[in-house]
């Protein structure tokens, strides 16, 4: 079999072990990074957040291949020049002040480094102003922030308020369990994912990548 | 304390309507079975006398109970581990027992309170939890004030929260007139909600 094919088949299962030994063979027979990367760990993984968002996957499996992916990207990266652009984005992650609950947001962070984006995590009790100084410090593209409780929804529109104040470009998504559509807009942030799965296809729309 | 949590409730709460691959049912098999060595329930409760100062949604009632109830921390400190340990999946599936067994810890205490109750009479009534509509979350700080003798190991942070997480908190009324304390309509969490009466 197509050694791309049997990369993409190791990501799809979610079988951490076969996608690194897979990706380590395709380098040791000189196949092109590019497809590896293109072609076998992300084309697979694009799939799995489709069949996740219809509802073909569960968050297991999903985890599952983040991981088989992430250890893939590792094997690949020292192979792209300092040039070369391995990630499609970096996010900074973390649950809003006041908000203790990592859970989803963990999954999230999972998920994203696993479709191949960079993330810096901040954690729980995140400050507004502390979002702002690590998106800056990391070049971020994006802003993302969950909260579980009403209670601590507002902290996540100051961040908004701050980036305008600030003239700062780094988009903002919001979710969480109490958050939605009307409280996206009326806090100005750029959009809403309504979990892990649409949280990452409005990233990849923000970013066109 | 019985808080089993079952395989198959567990791979319906984690979205599986069929029986899912063989490696995943071995997974989930096995955070089962981490699961009971985890769990350290504590859950108590206790009648309010007070007819002053009392949150609007016991106002009016007979009897007035608050409780509460945690897992303890080794749970969700190893929920953490298995994050960090890059054990992802492991982690989300013991989590999503350890919501379960808490589920099951808050309809025991709400058990006990309905036999107290009914002790004294009465059979109906009614429990909220802070954070539902009409209860703001800092009726956490009287609740845990009202607890505070009770050894219950769960700590408020300063936005209220519980920790342990696995924590849950509620009031309960029965008896009198709830005179539009709250209103579920329009609480976030309407639809799935399992406190409502």
């Amino acid at each position: 079999m197509d050694i791309i094919k049997e990369i993409y088949d190791a990501v799809m299962e979610g079988k951490v072990e076969d996608a690194a030994s897979r990706v380590q063979q395709a380098l040791n027979s000189k196949a092109e990074v590019n497809d590896i990367l293109n072609k076998g760990l992300i084309a697979a993984m694009d799939v799995v957040g489709e069949k996740f968002g219809e509802g073909e996957l569960f968050i297991p499996q999903v985890l599952w291949s983040a991981n088989a992916m992430k250890a893939g990207l590792a094997l690949l990266k020292p192979h792209f020049s300092s040039t070369d652009r391995t990630e499609k984005g970096t996010v900074v992650i973390g649950t809003a002040k006041g908000d203790i609950h990592d859970i989803g947001k963990n999954l999230v962070a999972i998920m994203l480094e696993g479709s191949g984006y960079k993330v810096a995590d901040l954690g729980v009790e995140v400050p507004p102003e502390r979002f702002i100084e690590k998106a800056l410090e990391v070049k971020a593209d994006i802003i993302a922030m969950s909260a579980l409780l009403t209670t601590t929804m507002p902290s996540m529109g100051e961040v908004v308020s701050l980036l305008k104040a600030k003239k700062l470009p780094f988009k903002v998504i919001v979710g969480g369990a109490p958050v939605d559509q009307a409280f996206c807009q009326e806090i100005g942030a750029d959009a809403y994912g309504m979990d892990a799965a649409d949280g990452l296809r409005k990233i990849k729309g923000l970013l066109g990548r | 304390m019985n808080l089993q949590v079952s395989r198959e409730d567990l791979l319906k709460q984690l979205g599986y309507k069929e029986p899912p691959q063989p490696r995943l049912q071995d997974m989930v098999f096995e955070m089962l079975g981490l699961l009971d060595g985890l769990v350290e329930p504590r859950l108590a409760f206790k009648g309010i006398q007070d007819e002053k100062d009392l949150p609007p949604f016991l106002t009016g009632a007979v009897l007035k109970y608050a409780g509460a109830a945690t897992l303890g921390p080794k749970l969700e400190n190893r929920v953490k581990d298995l994050f960090d340990e890059g054990k992802a999946a492991e982690a989300y599936i013991l989590d999503t027992a350890g919501s379960i067994a808490m589920t099951k810890a808050g309809d025991i205490l709400w058990d006990d309170i309905r036999q107290d109750a009914e002790a004294k009479g009465f059979k109906k009534g009614l429990r909220r939890t802070p954070g539902c509509r009409g209860i703001d979350l800092e009726t956490q700080q009287w609740i845990f004030g009202k607890l505070a003798d009770l050894d219950l190991g769960i700590k408020l942070t300063t936005s209220y929260m519980m920790f342990p997480r696995k924590s849950l908190s509620f009031l309960a009324r029965f008896g009198g007139r709830l005179k539009g304390a709250f209103s579920c309509k329009g609480c976030p969490q309407y639809t799935d909600c399992t406190l409502r009466g």
